[in-house]
C-alpha cells in the first residue's frame, strides 16, 4: 500500500527531525539517545529476569522473599545499574506451580517489567491479544502452544502503573545439578509472561536422551 | 490480513526449540526510528521535561483513540505511530519544539533524501 510506505517515510523523518531539533537547542546530546537505548539493550532485559528465575530454582529461601518482597529480593542481585526508573517500579513476581499458571497482560497500554523482561513483545502491544487473554486466556495459551489442563487454574494479572507482574516459571524436569548460569540461559521472556513453559533445548539434553 | 498476532507470536516471540536462537527477547524494534521515539521520550523524561506517568497518560489516551476509530483486528494497528504521536503532543505542549519547527525540519529531512532509492 502506497499509503503506509509515504507514512513509513513521514514517520522516520519527523522522528529525525525531532531528535536533530532537540540536539540543536541544547536539550538533548547526540549521545542521548543511543545512551537510552544501549540501557535497555544492555543494562536492562529479560537476562535480568533469567538470572532472578535461576536464582529462585536454586535457593528456595531467596524464592519465597522473591514472592514476599519482590523489589528488595531484586536488590539482592545486585545488578550493575539501579533497577528503578522509567516502567521499573513496584515489580512484583507470582509462581507457577503445579496447581496454578500465570499470565501476565497489560489491558490499558502497555505497561511492562521492563527491566526484567525487555522490551513489550509485538503481540503484547497487540489491542486484540489484550483483550483476549482476559477474556479467554487459555484458548490464548493453547494458540501459543500452551495446553493448560482443566486441573490446573489459569490466573491473569493485568500490569498497571502501580503493579508490574512478571511470572516465576517453573523448573523443567532434567535441570537437576545446573548451574545458575546455565538454567538463566533457558528461561525466555515469554515464560516470565506465562504464555511458555521453559524447556530444556534438545541440544543440550543429556547423552542418551533420545530427541 | 496480514498482521495476526498470532503470526507475531509465531514467527518472531514464540518460535519452537528449532527457531533461529532468540536474542532472549531483546530489541524488538523493527524499524530504525522506533528506536529513536522510544530512545527521546526516555531521554526527555528523564530530563525533567515532563513526567514519565504524563507520557504514559498520553499514550494510553493514544492507543484508547486509535481503538475507539478502528477495530481491534486492523492490520493497520502500529503501536509506535501511537508512541511517537503521544511524544510530539508531549513535546509540543512543553514548547521544547514548535508546530512549525517540526513541520519545517521534517519536510527537510524528507527533501534532503536522495530522490533514487535503493534497496
Amino acid at each position: 500500500m502506497a499509503n503506509s510506505f509515504d507514512r513509513e517515510e513521514y514517520s522516520a523523518a519527523r522522528v529525525k527531525a525531532l531528535e536533530s531539533l532537540l540536539i540543536e537547542k541544547g536539550i538533548i546530546t547526540a549521545q542521548t539517545v543511543d545512551k537510552v537505548i544501549e540501557f535497555f539493550e544492555k543494562d536492562m532485559g529479560p537476562f535480568n529476569g533469567a538470572k532472578i528465575v535461576a536464582r529462585a530454582w536454586v535457593d528456595p529461601q531467596f524464592k519465597a522473599r522473591l514472592l514476599a518482597d519482590t523489589p528488595a529480593a531484586i536488590a539482592d542481585m545486585h545488578f550493575p545499574r539501579g533497577m528503578a526508573g522509567a516502567e521499573g517500579e513496584n515489580m512484583r513476581a507470582v509462581a507457577n506451580t503445579s496447581q496454578v499458571h500465570n499470565l501476565i497482560v497489560c489491558t490499558m497500554c502497555s505497561c511492562y517489567p521492563w527491566p526484567v523482561l525487555g522490551l513489550p513483545p509485538y503481540w503484547f502491544k497487540d489491542p486484540t491479544f489484550r483483550a483476549r487473554a482476559i477474556r479467554e486466556p487459555r484458548k490464548v495459551l493453547k494458540e501459543f502452544g500452551l495446553d493448560i489442563p482443566e486441573s490446573v487454574e489459569v490466573k491473569v494479572w493485568d500490569t498497571s502503573a502501580q503493579i508490574r507482574w512478571f511470572v516465576l516459571p517453573e523448573r523443567p524436569a532434567g535441570t537437576e545439578g545446573w548451574t545458575e548460569t546455565q538454567l538463566a540461559a533457558i528461561v525466555t521472556p515469554e515464560s516470565m509472561q506465562g504464555a511458555a513453559k521453559v524447556v530444556v533445548p534438545a541440544e543440550t539434553k543429556t547423552q542418551g536422551e533420545s530427541e | 490480513m496480514q498482521i495476526k498476532f498470532e503470526q507475531f507470536a509465531a514467527a518472531s516471540m514464540l518460535g519452537s526449540e528449532d527457531s533461529p536462537p532468540r536474542d532472549n527477547g531483546e530489541i524488538l524494534f523493527q524499524r530504525p526510528w522506533e528506536g529513536r521515539a522510544f530512545g527521546i521520550a526516555i531521554a526527555l523524561s528523564k530530563q525533567g521535561c515532563y513526567e514519565w506517568e504524563d507520557f504514559r497518560r498520553a499514550l494510553i489516551a493514544s492507543i484508547a483513540e486509535w481503538e475507539s476509530a478502528h477495530s481491534k483486528d486492523d492490520p493497520d494497528w502500529d503501536y509506535y505511530l501511537r508512541w511517537l504521536s503521544s511524544l510530539e503532543k508531549l513535546v509540543l505542549a512543553a514548547s521544547l519544539v514548535s508546530e512549525q519547527e517540526l513541520e519545517d525540519r521534517t519536510r527537510q529531512v524528507l527533501a534532503d533524501r536522495s530522490p533514487c532509492k535503493q534497496d
